[in-house]
Parts: C-alpha cells; sequence; structure tokens
C-alpha cells in the first residue's frame, strides 16, 4: 500500500478522494494551496501526488508540478483537472506539464483507483 | 433647329432688296428678321442663333467680311451667305476662310436664292449633327473620367485592403490599405504578388485561379500579423470574364482585432464561468458516487456530514448562477430600473436589520455615523440595496469575531459618500488589485470557511459605475478593510 499526497483547494474534493483512496488502503497527506502542497511532498515523500491544475489561479497546479520536476522529485503526479476539453485547454499525458496522467473532474472512484494503481504500479 | 420653319437673317443696306427677299422667303415658309446695317445685324445674332445668315459684302458702317467673321465667332454653325454685286474672286476666297458657307452674286434670282439657301439649311443640319456627336462624346469621356475618379477616390478611402490579381498570380489594382494588412511595404502593378501572402490565403487564391469556370461563391481566411498584433479577415471573390472563365481574384482584407480580442475575453470568461460551475457539481458528484459505492464503506455521520457538504455546495452554486443571470441582465441592460429617490440611511440601516442575525454569531459592533441632513440620491432601491448588502455582508463575513463595523456617511461635493469600515482579516496589495474582478476570491487560512460566488463586489462596480459613481477600498491585511461608495447626487 502507498502514501499518496492529494493537493487541491476544494476540501470537499480531497475528503471524497481520501476516502476513495483510504477504502484501498492506501494513506493519505493533504494539502489545499500549493505552498503547503510543496511542504508535504518534500517532507513525506510520497508514492504518487495527485493534484488539481487550478488551485487559486488558474495554471496553479501546472507551476507546482513544473516545480517539482525542477526540484528533482520524480514521484507520478495525477493531475486533476476541471475544465472540459472542449473549452479551450487542451491536453494530454505529459504534454505542456511533466504530469503521468489526468483525471477529469467531477471524479469517479472507479477511474482514480485504476489510474493510481496504474502509476503505482509503473513505479 | 426647326426645320419646318427655318429662320433667317438678311443683312442688307438696300432696303428693297431687304423687303423683297423678305416676302419672298415668307411665303416659303422662312422666318426672317432683317437688318439694315451690320452693327444691328451683330446684335441679332447675339440674341438668336439663326440657321442661315445672307451678309450684304458693302455696306456703310462695317465690311462684311468683317460681319462675317463676328457671327461665325458668335454662332459657328450658323450657316452664312455673302451677297455682292461686286464679285470678285478674291472676296469669294476671302470670305470662304472666313467661314461663309457660299457666296450668292448680285443681283440673284427668286430661284437661285432659294436654292442656295435649300443647299446651306443641309449643311446647317450636317453641322447641327456633327455637333450633337461631339458634345456627346465629349460628355460621356468626362462622365467615364469622373466615374473612374469617384471610384478610385472610393475604393482609396475604404479602410479594408483592396487587392485584385489577374489569373497570373499579378497585381492588377490594389488600394493603400492593403500594404498594411499585408505587412509589407510595396507593392507594384504588374507585379507577380501571390508569394507576398500569407500561405492560407494563398491556398485559397491558387484553387480560385485555377477553377476552369466562376463559381460565384466566396471564401474567407483568417490570419494574424506580428504574433497577434493585427488579427485580418481576408474575404477573396472571383472576378468572372464575359464567357463566364476566371479573369482574377479580387480580395478584400479586413482588420478584425477588435473582434478577435472581445472573443478572446468572452472564452476567457465563458472558461471561468464553467470552471466556477462544475467545481461544486464536482464535488457532490464525488460525495454522490462515494455513497453509492459500495466497496467503500461509511458510517451514517459520515454519510450525513456529506449530504449537509452537498447540500451548502449547491446553495452556492444556487447563488453563482443568480449573480451570473444578474450580471448577464446588467450587461445587456435589460435591467427594468425603477428610479426613485432614495434616503440612503434608511436603506443601510435596513441592510443592517436583515443582517441582523449574521452580525449577532460574530458578535460584532456596527457604529452607524450620519449627519442630520443628507441629499437624497435618485437610483433604483433594489440595485441600491444589493450594493449594501454585499458590501456589509463582506464585512461581516470578513471580520474577526466580536469585531466592529463602521459606517459613515457624508456630502462631499456632488457626491455622496459611504464609508464602510470592518476590523476583519483584510487583504494583501496583490489581493486587493483584483478585488473587483468576477470569480475573483482572496485565499488564506482566514477564507477557508468563508463562502461566497466571487462575483458580489463585481457587481457592486457595476451597479455603482451605472450611475457614474465610484467605489474604492482601503485595507491593511491582517486589520481590516474599508470599502468608500461615492455615489452622485441629483441636484
Amino acid at each position: 500500500m502507498a502514501l499518496i499526497a492529494i493537493i487541491d483547494d476544494d476540501p470537499d474534493i480531497i475528503e471524497a478522494s481520501s476516502l476513495v483512496l483510504k477504502s484501498k488502503g492506501h494513506d493519505i497527506l493533504s494539502a489545499g494551496n500549493p505552498d503547503d502542497g510543496f511542504k508535504i511532498v518534500e517532507e513525506n515523500n510520497p508514492d504518487l501526488i495527485i493534484l488539481d491544475v487550478m488551485m487559486d489561479e488558474p495554471d496553479d497546479g501546472f507551476f507546482l508540478a513544473q516545480k517539482f520536476r525542477r526540484e528533482g522529485f520524480e514521484t507520478p503526479i495525477l493531475m486533476y483537472t476541471s475544465v472540459s476539453k472542449t473549452i479551450g485547454f487542451e491536453y494530454g499525458a505529459g504534454e505542456m506539464v511533466p504530469v503521468d496522467d489526468f483525471v477529469e473532474k467531477p471524479i469517479s472512484p472507479d477511474q482514480l483507483v485504476e489510474k493510481v494503481n496504474n502509476l503505482l504500479k509503473e513505479k | 433647329m426647326n426645320t419646318e420653319n427655318p429662320t433667317i437673317l438678311i443683312i442688307d443696306d438696300e432696303k428693297g432688296l431687304r423687303e423683297g427677299s423678305k416676302r419672298l422667303l415668307m411665303n416659303e415658309g422662312y422666318i426672317v428678321d432683317t437688318a439694315e446695317n451690320g452693327a444691328t445685324g451683330i446684335l441679332l445674332v447675339k440674341d438668336n442663333e439663326y440657321d442661315l445668315v445672307i451678309i450684304d459684302l458693302k455696306m456703310p458702317d462695317i465690311d462684311g467680311l468683317d460681319v462675317l467673321t463676328e457671327i461665325k465667332r458668335l454662332r459657328p454653325n450658323s450657316v452664312c451667305f455673302i451677297a455682292t454685286a461686286y464679285a470678285s474672286y478674291e472676296t469669294a476666297v476671302e470670305s470662304t476662310r472666313l467661314g461663309a458657307y457660299s457666296y450668292i452674286p448680285k443681283p440673284f434670282t427668286p430661284e437661285e436664292l432659294i436654292f442656295n439657301l435649300e443647299k446651306g439649311l443641309k449643311h446647317r443640319q450636317l453641322l447641327l449633327e456633327a455637333e450633337r456627336l461631339k458634345r456627346e462624346r465629349e460628355e460621356s469621356l468626362l462622365e467615364v473620367a469622373h466615374e473612374k475618379s469617384r471610384l478610385k477616390t472610393i475604393i482609396e478611402s475604404i479602410s479594408s485592403g483592396v487587392l485584385l490579381v489577374n489569373t497570373g498570380g499579378e497585381v492588377v489594382y490594389y488600394n493603400h490599405a492593403t500594404l498594411n494588412k499585408l505587412a509589407i511595404d510595396d507593392l507594384q502593378i504588374g507585379q507577380y504578388s501571390l508569394d507576398k501572402l500569407p500561405d492560407g490565403l494563398t491556398d485559397i487564391v491558387t484553387r480560385m485561379l485555377s477553377e476552369k469556370k466562376t463559381v460565384n461563391k466566396s471564401f474567407t481566411t483568417q490570419y494574424e500579423i506580428n504574433n497577434g498584433d493585427m488579427y485580418i479577415d481576408a474575404t477573396c471573390s472571383p472576378v468572372p470574364q464575359h464567357d463566364g472563365t476566371v479573369a482574377g481574384v479580387v480580395i478584400v482584407l479586413k482588420n478584425i482585432t477588435g473582434f478577435k480580442k472581445i472573443e478572446k475575453i468572452k472564452n476567457q470568461f465563458v472558461s471561468m464561468v464553467a470552471h466556477e460551475l462544475k467545481t461544486p457539481l464536482a464535488a457532490v458528484l464525488g460525495y454522490i458516487r462515494i455513497m453509492q459505492d459500495e466497496s467503500i464503506h461509511i458510517s451514517e455521520s459520515q454519510q450525513d456530514e456529506f449530504l449537509t457538504r452537498s447540500r451548502s455546495r449547491l446553495n452556492s452554486l444556487l447563488d453563482l448562477v443568480n449573480d451570473l443571470l444578474d450580471i448577464s441582465r446588467m450587461e445587456e441592460k435589460k435591467v427594468g430600473r425603477e428610479i426613485e429617490e432614495l434616503d440612503i440611511k434608511e436603506i443601510i440601516r435596513n441592510t443592517i436589520k436583515f443582517l441582523e442575525f449574521e452580525i449577532a454569531k460574530s458578535k460584532l459592533l456596527v457604529n452607524i455615523n450620519f449627519p442630520d441632513q443628507l441629499p437624497v440620491i435618485k437610483a433604483d432601491r433594489n440595485e441600491i440595496i444589493r450594493v449594501f448588502t454585499n458590501i456589509i455582508s463582506n464585512a461581516i463575513k470578513y471580520n474577526k469575531e466580536k469585531g466592529f463595523i463602521d459606517i459613515d456617511c457624508s456630502e462631499n461635493g456632488n457626491y455622496l459618500t459611504i464609508k464602510v469600515s470592518d476590523s476583519g482579516i483584510g487583504m494583501q496589495p496583490e489581493e486587493k488589485e483584483k478585488l473587483f474582478q468576477e470569480f475573483f476570491r482572496a485565499k488564506n487560512k482566514y477564507t477557508r470557511e468563508i463562502t461566497g460566488t466571487g462575483l458580489g463586489l463585481s457587481i457592486v462596480k457595476k451597479i455603482i459605475e451605472s450611475y457614474h459613481g465610484k467605489v474604492e477600498v482601503e485595507s491593511v491585511f491582517e486589520k481590516g478593510s474599508t470599502f468608500i461608495v461615492h455615489l452622485p447626487i441629483n441636484k
């Protein structure tokens, strides 16, 4: 079982995601803004990071992902996106942002678990 | 010319000849004028254009040849005859050189005279016809020249670029605006130009030029210059020949930078709205999916909490949708305003009463400081209530427990100034800057539990500015904020 950091400014999303992942036996750390997010990752070195794409500002998630990579963290990152692909931003895994996979909100527990397991397996 | 009754002037100093000829010609259907000397004759010619003029060569005042010269100058199309008894070869030649049509030797018989005059009339007709043709040609030439210069002026005045190329891709015509819309310095008539067009445009023009028959259809493409400095909309239409084949393509280049900017703002706004709408939905759906997932165990109290959280998220979603509807109504100026005289004191007292429960919950002290006399303002009651409800409820939400709210009101020149100060969490300078933007919400350790749509202050600003007022904010982080509203007084 793995240690997973969830960084999202929506406490309800953290709560729901934590519950899903805890039910599969994972341990969860969480943070509500980019600064705290960086701190918990730095201090606990989790097996996987789940990162919301838009926190305070559009692109906050992108910048934090870039910061992790720049600082040498190779932890797999799963990014939560909430902007529909039809509206403007279009991205695929690894495109522009150094993340490993995406999950579009609203999150379905099955899909989340599947993606988390895949990333943990690759590791 | 009146062909039925030709007009004739007889200038002769011999009364007998004048009168005799007049009678004769009137019987033949001529309209006859006579003059007894050159000067009178010239005066008559100044006022009338005669078909024919007979001039006696020898008159006491002015020489017949001088009279002839003057009449030809005045009336080049009048047919003139020289009549004289002193015929000579020299005067005949001279009078013809000066413009006389023919020479009538005196004495003449009536038949001779009429024969000569009829020939003269035919000549007069030819002269008039030639004159008419010449005038028509001149007029139409003038018209063509005028039309051309008018078209040119019109096309040059158009702010859009107009470029015409032939089947060889060579420039046939262009106006000045074309140059900056293609971002080039120069174009030459006859020069190959397709390589100067942006790629997408070249493709369209090339395809149109290669068509066998002109299709009555325009194609449009858009391109940008200097990475978005300017956006151009290019419309290409084929120019047909008489037989339907393609003679060339006319390209109209329109600057659409303004539209593009608006479109971008609109897209950003739509994307922000979508994000704001989706966020609470994602949270609620997340809870529902967990509750329905049999593999995840949750306790009854957890389930209750999830339902409470979901309800609260949906309520704020509803607030958000209502705020969005208000904003769109305001933008479209669809708001049915009822302008009336408002007592600002009364409105603020009612607002505080309305928010009493929240004020009591946070144990806040509200101080109202109003002078006795305040001018009324003219505005829609609901809009002004909305402004102060938003500002005062912010002062409550972002306050500290047992804090205070001070409300001051004063007359300030042409404005009524209302200050709402709180002892709340305040703002960082960078937060202050974005405060009135749609969907901006300060996010820090103090604001986590505070709900809001992020539209309240943008609505406040829109309403106040629609009354030509102004809203300002002063703030010290962790100490408090003051919102200052200036509303014009209608005196």
